[in-house]
């Protein structure tokens, strides 16, 4: 397993900071990707973030009424090894290739 | 990293481990780092995050933010930088974030990485390892999968060089950290999780390409991740009677010819397999240094198994254009059948 460390993003109109207003998970739940994490106001509005990964979630980085800073850390995930961080999908173990070829050892005479 | 030192019952340290490229890669970077004060780590996210894919885990926890620190998204900066750090006496091992990602920093890498040392008649060398995640099979997007090998094997003043599994890694990894000219790590990124058995005491020899598996009816030439296929191919071809040479080429600059000579003068059969498009790439150098040790030893014309004269697609085109092991087969067939006119 690896850990995988989830920081406050950037809200835009360029907010730098949030206050946690409610967690919707807790330190051993399972979350599936898209899931909402957390409930954050900023000074523009309150919003919810979803979950960019499956994991169990290993941390939080604040409590809720805390205030947290864009690029701290917001939660730490634990993942699965190959999920950790990846950019594209990684290959299952190569499938036995189908033989559509019958090679013959040479005769070499020369 | 689930890997830990084994003692064995009579209390002797054993010193291999099994891990994956990418855990091998992450100890080779720790070891060299706790060696070397000179050396820094530095690029996008191989700090905080420990690196996209990981490799970077826990070394700015280890050894602190001023030698393990984030950049800016801005490629050309990162080589820009190093060039700077290494003129000021550093050993810098940057990270490119994706080899696609390498093209915004071409300029720093031809212009200033690759010359220093020519331009400062040998009073400055570049001792950088500019490591990237190289190659395609992860379905990644757009410029996640590129295959740049060839562009940077023809720059005089690069070293070029590919690893094909953990214990490789490791050891060509610090290799090229310890190596006073600059060098261009490409790591196939498809294999980062692939797990075998690393020796960190002892390397097998650092230098060159490696024989892999031994064979006598013809010589398959390979590098990165086209390595495992070539070896399923040889795999394959055995129950068929017919015994394949692997060579793991490693460093693509300089090309180890001689022990390709050595190879094919033997078994007078070869079949060059790599990602990247036909046209220009290195299968051809390969190729051409065959052609003019070995003309009238040759039984067949060098064969290529390579991807297409197409941009490197995304998603699940790409198995059509990273050569697989049929095609690999196809490749050996077209050598051991052809029959002279």
């Amino acid at each position: 397993m690896a850990e995988l460390s989830f920081p406050l993003p950037d809200l835009g109109e360029g907010l730098e900071d949030a206050v946690i207003l409610e967690w919707h998970v807790r330190v051993g739940d399972l979350v599936e990707r898209n899931d909402v994490l957390v409930e954050v106001e900023t000074t523009k509005s309150a919003v919810e973030l979803p979950s960019p990964v499956s994991g169990v979630v290993a941390r939080l980085g604040s409590q809720e009424g805390e205030s947290v800073r864009v690029g701290d850390p917001l939660i730490t995930f634990e993942v699965a090894d190959e999920t950790a961080g990846i950019v594209g999908t990684i290959p299952a173990a190569d499938e036995t290739p189908v033989r559509r070829v019958a090679l013959r050892p040479p005769d070499d005479e020369d | 990293m689930t890997a830990t030192m084994r003692a064995d019952s009579d209390g002797t340290s054993r010193t291999t481990q099994t891990l994956s490229v990418q855990q091998a890669l992450n100890r080779a970077l720790a070891d060299e780092l706790e060696a070397d004060p000179r050396m820094l780590v530095f690029g996008e996210d191989v700090g905080v995050l420990g690196g996209v894919f990981r490799v970077t885990d826990g070394l700015q926890a280890r050894f602190g933010a001023v030698r393990v620190f984030d950049t800016p998204l801005a490629e050309s900066a990162i080589l820009g930088t190093a060039v700077g750090l290494a003129i000021a006496g550093f050993r810098p091992v940057p990270e490119v974030q994706f080899d696609g990602f390498a093209y915004p920093a071409f300029d720093q890498i031809v212009s200033q990485v690759a010359r220093y040392r020519y331009r400062s008649r040998g009073r400055l060398p570049m001792p950088i390892t500019l490591r990237v995640p190289s190659y395609g099979g992860i379905r990644a997007p757009e410029l996640h999968g590129e295959s740049t090998e060839a562009f940077w094997a023809h720059v005089a003043g690069l070293k070029v060089v590919s690893p094909s599994n953990a214990h490789e890694a490791y050891h060509l990894l610090r290799a090229s950290i310890q190596d006073p000219d600059p060098v261009i790590f490409l790591e196939p990124k498809s294999r980062y999780w692939q797990k075998s058995e690393v020796d960190l005491a002892r390397s097998g020899g650092v230098r060159g390409a490696r024989i892999v598996r031994p064979g006598t009816h013809l010589s398959i030439l390979s590098w990165g991740a086209m390595v495992d296929r070539a070896l399923r191919a040889a795999d394959i071809a055995a129950e068929d009677g017919v015994e394949t040479e692997v060579v793991d080429l490693r460093w693509l600059s300089p090309i180890d010819t001689a022990t390709i000579a050595e190879s094919v003068g033997r078994t007078r059969r070869a079949v060059v397999v790599h990602e990247a498009a036909r046209t220009a790439g290195l299968g051809a150098e390969v190729s051409a240094r065959i052609t003019e040790r070995l003309f009238d030893r040759l039984r067949a014309p060098v064969q290529r198994v390579t991807g297409y004269d197409v941009p490197t697609p995304s998603g699940a085109l790409e198995d059509e254009q990273i050569p697989s092991v049929h095609r690999i087969l196809l490749g050996m067939q077209r050598v051991l059948e052809y029959r002279r006119g």
